[in-house]
């Protein structure tokens, strides 16, 4: 299959792109790129609640007031200063309150009204009032104080020691364990999550990029007609042969490049990473990857060069390639969606799936222990889809490479696989 | 001697026939002609020859072999659209050519800079191809034809879109590979190019050879008969007179074919009775362009 005119396609491949200033910057961006998202995750989430939300806490009785006070004037928000808080009693009617208030409200001197019952003593239920009434993250900063100072006072009526009402204030505190075949059962932490992100997302990406830029250079080969330069040479088997491998060397070298921090991470005791964030990977787990990734390369390189192939400019190129998009795009969805529930029936078809199983099934992967014959399974159906769509990928390649002009029709483009060329 | 030989080469598309059965002989040493109008199935033909088409059926022989990737190795091919890779510089972009030719890069660095230099553009060898002028460009590309050494030179359209300049060039590049012993074989519609250049020619029309063989020869053929003349005057008389069988207005010139060779003179004592002008008179000499015309009918796709 690989003869001295493939080679030397694939040696020009690797001249021309590793040398590129697009691969040195890809590879040093994506990963900055990666924390960048991430880092915005985070800076959205911390952005989305109010900066200093100012609450008025009006209490129906004094009781209920006095130990409000305890709570959140001790509690760690209030201290720090990212809340505030005021306090009011206001007996049966609470409306005098709120007439009296509502301009401040409206000109957002005041976040809201917090109001709470005697009867929140029987039913936890209290009043929120504002111009944003579903404020969910504020809820979240200021129900662990209400709850509190309503659990004490509830149970300070009845005789029980601090002890017991320390119990009651808890909330439940849940530690995940991994059971797997090895004998330890090990404490869970977000290590196994944040390599089922970090795997998907590394493969999503590359897959799509290293797409794009085979499609991308086989149009403009076809564009600028050298192409037909190079069919004098060598047969279109051999230079789209040389172009894959070609890739796919780069795109492999790039994703060992990308992973070589969390090869030294897990094979080394280099650095101390808190339990919590320890993978449960090992090495042959990157191996497996690496190993997937380039059979996932080779399919989805050829199916980019064969759009590459239909079509001779880039726009039209560009409206061709979404069905292949969406050929990785909706598996890497389904990958996500194991965060959720690592043992989704969706994810366990979708990893034996024709193209899905080369994502999906990493990304199981990286979360559960998979039983060795499912991998393989998995592997053998990825391997065939890979022998079976080269020759229909080479023939389309083949046909379209020479034929400019007209935007060709998708029947058009079945219509060649029957050709002889 | 007899080099290569093309036997009833076919090739359908789409139901519709681009070439149909044609076959020729291309002697080596010799300029061959592949002539016809635009869409007269010369690129598809060359295209077949090269195996860059798979034909329906027929083949192309050489020394009594059916013709593979070693023909292939052993041909420069220049087709009628021309290109290069534009992010590459101008020696990588010749290495890799002649690389695939089969050529390793020591051997060839050597001569591409002597053909360079003979071009003009050794002191742009570290250029990227998108920084040359496009007659450069072409220049280049005319390079990587001839840098590995061919011993066929295959040419589609090769002055479609050269300047005065690059023509005088490529000219200059098929007769020296001529010299050189090596087999050229070029399509054209430019029918004066073809008549200056060409030892030998096949002729192509609606995918069928209509016509092939040693240039002198046919035209010989043709010319009896045949007189072509340039005047001054009237020579409407001429028309339906019974020793005239066809008149063809070439522009430049006219040609005219008597019904007997014997008559010739006779047309001339016509023209000079009747105050025509005859400036000149040429006697059993035909232009290819009239042989085609008179093969494949009128039409305008000879500009």
């Amino acid at each position: 299959m690989i003869n001295r005119r493939t080679l030397a396609v694939i040696k020009r491949e690797l001249k021309v792109r590793l040398l590129s200033k697009t691969f040195i910057f890809m590879t040093l961006l994506i990963p900055l790129f990666m924390f960048g998202i991430i880092g915005i995750q985070v800076l959205l989430q911390v952005a989305s609640g109010d900066e200093h939300p100012h609450l008025l806490i009006i209490s129906e009785s004094e009781t209920i007031d006095k130990v409000l006070k305890d709570e959140f004037l001790n509690s760690r928000e209030v201290r720090e200063g990212s809340l505030s808080v005021q306090f009011d009693i206001a007996g049966k009617d609470i409306q005098e309150k709120l007439i009296m208030h509502k301009p401040d409200l409206l000109n957002e001197k005041l976040t809201g009204i917090v109001y709470v019952p005697d009867s929140s003593l029987d039913n936890k239920e209290i009043r929120y009032y504002s111009t944003n009434p579903n404020n969910v993250s504020l809820f979240n900063r200021i129900k662990p104080a209400i709850n509190n100072a309503l659990v004490d006072l509830y149970f300070s009526r009845k005789s029980l020691s601090l002890k017991d009402i320390e119990f009651a204030r808890n909330d439940v505190d849940i530690t995940g364990f991994r059971v797997t075949k090895a004998e330890k059962i090990q404490e869970e932490g977000y290590g196994n999550l944040i390599a089922l992100f970090l795997f998907s997302f590394l493969l999503y990406i590359a897959l799509i990029f290293a797409g794009q830029m085979t499609m991308n250079a086989v149009v403009e080969e076809k564009n600028s007609r050298i192409v037909e330069v190079l069919l004098s040479s060598a047969s279109s088997r051999e230079l789209m042969t040389g172009k894959i491998f070609g890739t796919a060397i780069i795109e492999l070298a790039q994703m060992a490049i990308w992973l070589s921090p969390v090869i030294i991470l897990i094979s080394t005791a280099w650095f101390a990473i808190p339990t919590e964030f320890i993978m449960t990977l090992n090495l042959s787990y990157i191996l497996y990857f690496l190993l997937n990734y380039l059979i996932a390369l080779i399919t989805f390189i050829g199916l980019y060069a064969a759009v590459g192939a239909i079509f001779d400019n880039p726009q039209d190129a560009q409206s061709g390639v979404l069905p292949l998009i969406l050929l990785i795009m909706i598996p890497f969805f389904i990958a996500l969606s194991l965060q959720s529930n690592p043992q989704s029936p969706v994810a366990k078809v979708a990893s034996f799936f024709p193209f899905a199983s080369l994502i999906v099934m990493p990304a199981r992967m990286s979360l559960l222990e998979v039983p060795f014959m499912q991998v393989l399974i998995s592997f053998v159906i990825n391997v065939t889809v890979m022998l079976l769509i080269f020759p229909l990928v080479g023939k389309i390649y083949r046909v379209g490479i020479l034929i400019t002009g007209k935007k060709p029709k998708w029947s058009e483009v079945i219509r060649w696989l029957k050709y002889k060329y | 001697m007899l080099a290569l030989e093309v036997i009833e080469l076919t090739k359908t598309f789409n139901g519709i026939t681009a070439v149909d059965k044609a076959s020729f002989n291309v002697p080596g040493g010799s300029v061959f002609g592949l002539i016809g109008r635009n869409g007269a199935g010369k690129t598809t033909t060359l295209r077949m020859m090269m195996n860059i088409y798979i034909p329906d059926s027929g083949k192309v022989i050489l020394h009594g072999k059916e013709v593979g990737q070693d023909f292939k190795d052993s041909v420069g091919y220049l087709p009628e659209e021309r290109g290069l890779y534009k992010k590459m510089k101008v020696m990588d972009i010749l290495l890799f050519l002649a690389e695939l030719k089969g050529k390793k890069k020591k051997d060839v660095e050597k001569k591409a800079l002597a053909l360079l230099e003979k071009f003009e553009l050794a002191n742009r060898k570290d250029s990227k191809i998108e920084e040359l002028s496009k007659g450069n460009q072409q220049k280049v590309q005319f390079i990587s034809t001839i840098l590995h050494d061919p011993e066929f030179l295959i040419f589609d359209e090769p002055f479609a879109g050269l300047d005065p300049i690059n023509t005088n060039l490529l000219k200059e590049i098929i007769l020296s590979m001529k010299d050189e012993g090596k087999a050229i074989i070029f399509s054209t519609h430019l029918m004066d190019f073809a008549e200056r250049m060409c030892d030998h020619i096949a002729m192509i029309d609606q995918g069928k050879i209509i016509l092939s063989g040693e240039m002198d020869e046919i035209k010989s053929r043709y010319a009896k008969s045949n007189v072509s003349i340039n005047y001054e005057g009237d020579i409407s008389f001429l028309k339906n007179h019974p020793i005239i069988e066809r008149i063809e207005n070439f522009g430049n010139s006219t040609g005219i074919k008597v019904k007997s060779p014997e008559q010739i003179q006779e047309l001339l004592k016509l023209l000079v009775q009747n105050n025509v002008t005859v400036k000149k008179f040429n006697a059993n000499e035909i232009s290819l362009h009239e042989i085609f015309v008179s093969l494949a009918g009128k039409e305008n796709g000879n500009d």
